[in-house]
């Protein structure tokens, strides 16, 4: 195992390096197989992407994961200004801006060559209800059929009726593609896909946990990095192999002493989608600070059942019951009371200094209960927040030091309260 | 309708029991039938004299609409409302239940209306039992059995005022009324009983404002909300005559009206999956283009404006596609986009609006 060390901390592991060689097969086998006929599909990023490995020949692409990683490359801006000449406002999510402008552009400026068109499109409501519309765009202009999930909101945990309904539509997609692709079922190996997913899950699980250890040996955004696979490999052996190597790479590197940063002072949770245009950046300068984003509601919210930390074991039951429960868990599809237990949950286990509550203007459903949430974490556990400004995949909507100011007055919040004895 | 927490406050002294609810199709006949009067809170804007108590708890880039009503809420429901009911439409609104909660304490009942097409799998049996929950709810709540009887009773009167609605609007499209004088008796519905909103709309029907306008420019005004009188007095003033309206505070609201019958979860099943297309109602997307056109054909549009509420990502997402299909038509379009801190500044638009008209003129 070799570890490049940047300067500020940031690290290419060799799980980095084979996690980009994960992404870039995905890509091409979606490319090659989609020439070769596949069947493809183009899914939001909560759809059972497991239940595609029951069919002989389907395919499937997450545009929302094609614009973070497009926004990771600098391309992001580019492809929103593609959408806005187009006619869609700036004030549009940036993901559905940059895939909406690399559709337009015919692929063109994408790192993965954009992605093949589909035979079916299948979004939900469950991260937000915006993917509807957006993906509604694609049906009018290719003219492709549009399967829409409809995954209602849990204020409180997942409710018996909801649990069903959202089964049923399960097979309702099932019975689409059937229809659709000419191709019949197969329910033992769309249940081998579920039983890897929920082993490759309980590896992740195992991952982000090591954030609880002093210092952490990750930071939050390796969690954000190592997060794509489970939205383009969902279901297969090479999720779980990734995962077991990068925890025990990982642990690997906590028994040499090698740290991402060595001198951690504070330990920061981090509340949004991942800032992709400020990875390394955001990263390095945190590094150079002592301070450490050591979790994020973002990543450790995977495998999860809504409002909770640990993982929701698959049981090797019926497939569609352990995808169906786990709809709800990513942060968007379930309310302030959930979202704050898991919170709490979260610092306490990690040993949480501060909060850092990035106010994200492409993402309403994430952001617009953190002045609450925010206020709730403060006054119930004493913990030191900040609120910054971001867009996750529109690097025109950050700026860099306004946002530093805060996150550093946040560091000497925590010194104040430390010196204080609080 | 000038003053909304004086109007309300004079239904409450009067003894009724108002229910504040969001977003803007609720099921009024149900609560209605329970002796509730419901107050659909969208365009509370004018109501709301600043921001302040929303700003405590939402981003700048929040929709007027969102931020309007949670600053009604704060600043004014203590006192006014038994309870609230809200339903699912978009990503802002369905925060917005637990964060009104921090500041007031009310009884909150929910709905989740399915954004699925009826002929899907589960959709209907979904929505039936969800319904029938909500009925236990009214009941617990209210105290009081649900009564068919009552329930045909209020579906009656909501046909009516709904037909009514329907027939101001022909009396606009005519050029029998001004259409900032439509609008304001039009959305007065959200906040009037509905016996009283249809004694409104009767005498309005039956004592036009006079004279009558010559019938200028055709065209159709849509968006999430009505435009600021202020933009609708300009419309009138310039010569535009609004021949149809897609406004969800106007049409959309009362385009259709279910067939009566004596089963809420019946009757809600054919209310919500064949509402009139709503840009907030997911699966009728498709259907809200096919309609848009088939209106702007059968009222002869010649100009379309697309009141654009900022933040608003469901009607933004539409605009470029319905744009170019009234384009294809030979259908002029003007997009004008209204936020929260602009209402303080509208002569751009109106300037905009009024170069319209003579556009549409020549």
């Amino acid at each position: 195992m070799t570890t490049d060390t940047a300067p500020g901390g940031f690290r290419k592991t060799s799980s980095g390096r084979r996690l980009t060689g994960i992404i870039m097969n995905d890509y091409l086998q979606l490319h090659q197989r989609a020439a070769d006929g596949a069947f493809v599909v183009w899914i939001a990023i909560v759809v059972p992407a497991e239940l595609f490995a029951g069919f002989d020949n389907v395919v499937y692409a997450v545009p929302e994961s094609h614009a973070a990683m497009s926004a990771g490359k600098g391309v992001g801006t580019l492809q929103c200004e593609k959408a806005e000449r187009a006619g869609y406002s700036t004030d549009l999510c940036s993901y559905a801006r940059i895939d909406l402008g690399t559709a337009l552009d015919g692929g063109r400026d994408s790192p993965t060559f954009g992605m093949p068109r589909p035979h079916l499109l299948v979004s939900n409501t469950n991260n937000c209800s915006l993917l509807a519309k957006w993906f509604d765009v694609y049906h009018r202009m290719w003219g492709v059929p549009h399967f829409i999930l409809d995954i209602p909101f849990c204020y409180e945990e997942q409710t018996g009726a909801d649990f069903a309904y959202i089964k049923a539509q399960f097979a309702d997609l099932i019975r689409t593609i059937e229809e659709l692709s000419g191709q019949r079922f197969d329910e033992a190996r769309a249940r081998e896909a579920v039983r890897l997913s929920g082993e490759a899950l309980l590896y992740w699980k195992r991952f982000t946990s090591l954030a609880a250890h002093r210092p952490s040996p990750i930071t939050a955004f390796d969690s954000f990095v190592h997060m794509a696979p489970i939205l383009t490999s969902r279901g297969t052996a090479q999720l779980v192999e990734h995962y077991r190597e990068l925890v025990a790479e990982t642990e690997e590197l906590m028994a040499q002493g090698v740290y991402p940063v060595p001198g951690e002072r504070y330990r920061l949770l981090w509340d949004s989608i991942a800032p992709w245009h400020q990875l390394r950046k955001m990263s390095a300068r945190l590094a150079a600070l002592g301070a450490n984003i050591t979790c994020a509601s973002y990543t450790y919210c995977i495998g999860s059942l809504e409002g909770s930390f640990d993982a929701y074991a698959y049981d090797g039951g019926d497939p569609l019951d352990w995808l169906a429960r786990l709809q709800n868990f990513s942060v968007c599809p379930h309310g302030m009371k959930l979202r704050v237990r898991a919170m709490k949950e979260a610092i306490e286990r990690n040993a949480i200094d501060g909060v850092v509550f990035a106010s994200n203007r492409s993402c309403k459903v994430y952001s617009l209960m953190q002045m609450d949430q925010m206020r709730s974490i403060r006054d119930t556990l004493g913990v030191p927040a900040v609120m910054i400004d971001v867009d996750h995949a529109d690097e025109r909507k950050y700026n860099e030091e306004a946002s530093f100011v805060r996150i550093e007055a946040l560091l000497e919040t925590i010194d104040a309260l430390r010196g204080s004895g609080a | 309708m000038n003053d909304i927490p004086q109007t309300l406050a004079q239904m409450k002294n009067r003894g009724r029991r108002l229910i504040g609810c969001f977003p803007l199709y609720p099921p009024l006949e149900l609560l209605h039938s329970f002796g509730l009067t419901p107050v659909v809170l969208w365009g509370m804007n004018g109501s709301v004299q600043n921001y302040d108590s929303s700003d405590r708890h939402l981003q700048n880039y929040t929709c007027r609409v969102a931020r309007g009503l949670t600053g009604f809420i704060i600043d004014q429901a203590a006192g006014l409302f038994d309870a609230l009911f809200m339903y699912n439409a978009c990503d802002t609104l369905r925060n917005l239940p637990e964060i009104i909660a921090t500041e007031v304490e009310l009884p909150m009942l929910r709905l989740h209306v399915p954004a699925l097409p009826e002929e899907r799998t589960g959709a209907k049996g979904y929505l039936q039992d969800r319904i029938r929950s909500l009925v236990k709810d009214l009941e617990q709540f209210t105290r009081r059995p649900f009564s068919a009887d009552a329930f045909m009773a209020s579906t009656a009167l909501y046909r009516k005022q709904r037909a009514l609605c329907r027939s101001l609007d022909t009396l606009c499209a005519a050029g029998g009324i001004p259409f900032a004088r439509a609008a304001e008796v039009l959305q007065s519905a959200h906040v009037l009983g509905v016996e009283d909103h249809i004694a409104v709309l009767e005498h309005e029907l039956a004592h036009p404002p006079s004279p009558a306008r010559t019938p200028g420019a055709r065209v159709m005004a849509s968006g999430i909300q009505a435009p600021p009188a202020t933009l609708m007095e300009v419309m009138d003033d310039s010569g535009i005559t609004v021949a149809a309206n897609d406004i969800a505070t106007l049409a959309r609201s009362y385009a259709d009206c279910p067939p009566a019958q004596p089963d809420p979860s019946g009757y809600y099943c054919d209310f919500y999956f064949r509402h009139y297309p709503c840009s907030t109602m997911l699966p009728a997307g498709d259907r809200r283009i096919e309609v848009l056109m088939q209106r702007v054909r059968d009222s002869d549009i010649r100009g379309f404006i697309f009141f654009g509420e900022k933040f608003c990502e469901y009607e933004y997402l539409e605009f470029p596609h319905l744009q170019d299909r009234m384009k294809d038509r030979g259908v002029a379009t003007l997009f004008l986009e209204i936020g929260a801190e602009d209402l303080a500044n509208l002569m751009p638009m109106k300037t905009r609006i009024e170069a319209f008209a003579e556009m549409l003129g020549h």
